[in-house]
């Protein structure tokens, strides 16, 4: 089960990797936007990997810590930052 | 897809070579090749930073001694006082202070109630302690007590398992070509024989108990406490006629060993092992349930170090395997490099914490690459965390910050009081008396300072990021650390869930489709 969990980890960072990509060929932001979008990318997928350990070691409550304390300070700082600094009106 | 599909595809201008000349998409695919590279090269930096870690630092101001340090006679431990009748006699303020000052009673023997212990009834309506755990309990326990394991055990050197006999030692000496081939061999044969860690010290006179005590109790004394039902009896006058009639018919003798004149050689290097325990079985401690898995390493430390002792014969040397007796298992499993000394007393191995058993084999064999301290942060974590200190059911554990030279803890000014305390090292000090006085009032072997040990985690990544991050996390957090492990769900004792949780644990396991339990358990020293 980890092993699969890791595979899936890969295949999000690979999609993650190509996100960005594509997005800073499309937007222009400040260096300090992308850091705080990267950051929140990994925080994402550090949570993700957290969280998905701790349900396959039995300790659930370990994974849905790991998910608030990781995974959502992630996601709001990747939110912050698009809704802050992305160009309004910008088509993906 | 051909290149002329590329182009009605892209809208894009295609060289004759067929390569594209979209600067969108070369932009793109650069971005994601950089980013991502970049991305993978720091994680994977991160990893070799963290394996480096978890190899630990070489430790260089182990130990600490005072000047006046000399080695622990083994009659002054717990388990050879309470274990034997000629030690209740010869010292019998050592109950009676115990008794006045700890439990208010001066008549209190510890003696006299070992022959009760594991043998009280179970109670359905708590759990942790109903028929199905009392059973497990004494299943882990059936090994140990079928063979003469259960002395050992108690720290009687020279018994079945943990034999002096040397007439296996191969006339011939097998000869190693290095000294890096002969501890690769060494820890190869301890893994096979289910050692999770294996580390060679060079013996050390400092670790051995000087001289080596033997109670006296014998196989056939104990079989005849069985038979004539002694384990039932509860009233303390009649338990003390009852051993007073053992002693008459078994006459047992204790006695006190010389390394110089009794064992058999002059041993060189002591190899010590680490048998891991059950971790979903671990956590329902304090219970009757983790005595199963505490049983059974027992049984498991004999084994290994019998073999391993018997490898070493087979190769020509003298060997002789070693549970709890002959020397200090923590402080060889520290020379040996497997880990440091922690609060609760035990040795905490990076990847298990303290829940291991460690066995040894005594050898003159010294053609190998002898092992050294390490540090990987554990005592430094110790100092803030005191997570033992707060589960311990008994108040055992010394709560001073700072590791010392002497206990410290409640009693300790009485006179006397320390008489189990190996002082003049700078270590975390235990009072070993109340621990054991727990055992035997709650009929288990407690447990709790090894479940509530923030070191002790299942073997998974996160996990060993947090220890290989140890060493580097300045200790001002060591604090936050530690209360993040309960608020995470790991280190609770005393808690029905998790003896619900371990009897769930067999669930799916008629096959193991990845053996990763298997694999994933064994590690380098």
């Amino acid at each position: 089960m980890e092993l699969l969990e890791f595979f899936i980890m890969g295949i999000l960072f690979t999609l993650g990797v190509q996100a960005f990509a594509y997005l800073s060929i499309k937007v222009k932001m400040p260096w300090y936007a992308w850091a705080g979008l990267i950051t929140g990318g990994l925080t994402l997928l550090f949570g993700i990997g957290w969280a998905g350990s701790s349900f396959i070691e039995n300790v659930p409550q370990s994974g849905s810590l790991g998910l608030t304390v990781f995974c959502l300070p992630g996601l709001l700082l990747m939110a912050f930052i698009i809704r802050k600094y992305l160009p309004k009106g910008t088509r993906l | 897809m051909t290149n002329s599909k590329i182009v009605a595809d892209d809208n894009a201008n295609v060289h004759s070579e067929g390569l594209l000349d979209n600067p969108e998409r070369r932009k793109l695919f650069k971005r994601a090749a950089i980013g991502g590279g970049v991305v993978l090269a720091s994680g994977l930096g991160a990893f070799g930073v963290g394996r480096a870690s978890i190899e630990g630092k070489i430790d260089k101001s182990w130990p600490d001694l005072a000047d006046d340090f000399k080695p622990f006679p083994q009659r002054d431990t717990m388990w050879s006082y309470a274990g034997s009748p000629h030690l209740m006699m010869r010292h019998p303020e050592r109950n009676e202070q115990f008794g006045r000052l700890v439990k208010n009673d001066s008549r209190y023997n510890f003696q006299l109630q070992v022959p009760r212990y594991e043998h009280k009834g179970w109670d359905n309506s708590r759990p942790g302690f109903t028929q199905l755990d009392t059973a497990l309990q004494h299943a882990g326990w059936c090994p140990p007590h079928k063979w003469d394991l259960r002395l050992g055990a108690m720290g009687i050197p020279d018994t079945q398992w943990f034999s002096w006999d040397q007439s296996g030692v191969d006339h011939e000496q097998y000869q190693f070509g290095t000294k890096l081939e002969a501890s690769n061999a060494i820890r190869s044969a301890a893994r096979l024989f289910g050692a999770v860690r294996c580390g060679i010290a060079k013996r050390d006179k400092r670790w051995d108990y000087d001289p080596i005590y033997n109670a006296g109790a014998t196989v056939e004394m104990m079989e005849g406490a069985e038979r004539m039902g002694v384990s039932k009896i509860t009233d303390p006058q009649e338990m003390a006629k009852a051993m007073q009639g053992m002693m008459e018919h078994f006459k047992p003798e204790d006695r006190e060993l010389s390394w110089e004149k009794d064992f058999p050689f002059e041993p060189k290097t002591v190899i010590v092992m680490a048998v891991p325990m059950d971790y979903d079985n671990m956590a329902t401690a304090p219970s009757r349930t983790c005595a199963g898995t505490v049983g059974d390493g027992y049984t498991k430390m004999a084994t290994l170090a019998s073999q391993m002792a018997q490898f070493i014969q087979g190769l020509g040397y003298h060997a002789v395997a070693s549970g709890n007796d002959l020397g200090n298992s923590v402080a060889y499993g520290i020379a040996a490099g497997l880990g440091e000394g922690a609060r609760n007393a035990q040795l905490i191995v990076p990847g298990y914490g303290p829940r291991i058993r460690l066995c040894k084999v005594y050898t003159d064999f010294d053609f190998v690459e002898h092992d050294k301290a390490r540090s990987w942060g554990i005592t430094e974590f110790c100092k803030t965390c005191k997570k033992c200190a707060d589960a311990c059911p008994s108040k055992a554990l010394d709560t001073r910050e700072d590791t010392n030279y002497t206990f410290g803890g409640e009693h300790a000014e009485q006179p006397g009081y320390t008489w189990n305390n190996h002082e003049g090292i700078k270590k975390f000090h235990s009072d070993s008396k109340r621990c054991f006085d727990y055992w035997l009032e709650s009929d288990t072997d407690c447990g709790a300072c090894i479940a509530s040990c923030t070191f002790n985690e299942p073997d998974y990544w996160h996990h060993w990021m947090i220890v290989a991050a140890n060493p580097f996390v300045p200790s001002a957090l060591h604090g936050a650390m530690s209360e993040m492990h309960p608020a995470f769900g790991y280190g609770s004792t005393e808690n029905p869930a998790k003896v619900a949780k371990f009897w769930n644990t067999g669930e799916g396991m008629r096959v193991n489709p990845t053996n990763r339990n298997v694999f994933g358990a064994v590690g380098r020293s």
